[in-house]
């Protein structure tokens, strides 16, 4: 329902404490057009009443309080400017910033040893596998190698087969004695075999022929 | 006024910094209790602040004590940078002899003091007068 007055009207400030704050009606919950409240129609507002002698003394006093705080808040400035001084640029912060370089520098060291440390083990380790990979080639090169030399072994052992029977083929030269030798071999492919194996030549009709 | 802008992520066009009481949790009861807080002008009572420099307990306890803690190295910090405090803080800080003493306390004493001696005259007549009665 109050609002504080910042600057727009210009209100008489003789009587009013220093420190106070002045109010001035601003509309609230109800709008322009609402009724009054029935229990407040005939209210007048009065602010409550202001003792004079009360008034001086409490202006004092004000007077001295702002004045007195004002004064601690440049005291807390200057303090606070001084620490934030102190921890920049203080004997401290020096000691701080060469404790830290040390360290650094003492941290990289390190890294660099380690670093050469880790660069001689790399080197031998691909040293190893360089060797290992080498030993596998040259072992690979052998198989393949020897795998050539039994597949061109098996083709010469099958040449010298098919020359061999190429002897015992049929040509135009042979081709009449051939067949007067087959003609002269009848030849009986008529036979019956075991399961275990045995074979049997006899057939059903020279059996017959043997029992009568 | 330092500029501050830098804190939290919302910056505001002429805020300022205020040391006050915000309300702390506890909705739902009848149970208050309030943190003496640095926080924005313009945020809402309770709500995000920038810095907790104590804290107030309204109610006295079993000893008939209420309980203030005040951070006194970060209030003077948040001076410096320039932040105001709202009536009730100083009073407190006042009676805690951070700050000079409030004028109001002092004419709230006052006044007390005088509604007392009235009422002590008023008794004293009473009684008189039921004695000569």
């Amino acid at each position: 329902m109050f609002q504080v007055i910042t600057r727009s009207t210009p209100v008489i400030r003789l009587l009013a404490p220093r420190g106070a704050v002045l109010v001035e009606a601003v509309r609230g919950r109800k709008t322009r057009t609402d009724p009054k409240a029935k229990s407040k129609e005939g209210r007048i507002k009065t602010p409550p009443p202001v003792d004079p002698v009360e008034m001086v003394v409490l202006r004092e006093r004000f007077t001295e309080y702002d004045l007195i705080m004002r004064a601690l808040r440049l005291e807390f400035k200057e303090e606070m400017l001084r620490k934030r001084y102190e921890e920049e640029v203080g004997s401290l912060a020096e000691e701080r910033a060469k404790q830290e370089a040390e360290e650094h520098r003492s941290l990289m060291t390190w890294n660099q040893e380690e670093n050469l440390r880790m660069l001689k083990i790399r080197e031998l380790r691909v040293q190893k596998e360089v060797e290992a990979a080498e030993i596998k080639k040259t072992e690979a090169a052998i198989l393949r190698e020897q795998a050539m030399e039994s597949f061109v072994k098996e083709k010469g052992e099958e040449i010298m087969r098919i020359q061999e029977e190429a002897k015992s083929f049929i040509n135009l030269e042979n081709l009449d004695q051939r067949i007067e030798e087959a003609l002269d071999n009848p030849k009986n492919y008529n036979f019956a075999i075991d399961k275990d194996g045995r074979v049997v030549k006899r057939t059903v009709l020279q059996c017959r022929l043997l029992q009568t | 006024m330092v500029h501050l802008s830098s804190f939290l992520l919302k910056t505001y066009h002429g805020g300022h910094i205020v040391i006050r009481l915000a309300m702390a949790g506890h909705k739902q009861s009848n149970r208050p209790f309030y943190r003496i807080v640095a926080a924005y002008n313009k945020r809402a009572r309770d709500s995000k602040y920038i810095e907790q420099l104590g804290s107030y307990d309204p109610l006295p306890n079993i000893y008939n004590e209420k309980l203030v803690s005040i951070n006194s190295d970060r209030i003077k910090y948040w001076m410096g940078c320039g932040a105001h405090s709202t009536k009730p803080v100083a009073k407190l800080l006042g009676l805690a002899g951070f700050f000079p003493l409030h004028p109001m306390t002092v004419t709230e004493t006052e006044r007390h003091r005088a509604l007392a001696e009235l009422a002590e005259e008023a008794a004293p007549e009473d009684g008189v007068k039921q004695q000569q009665l």
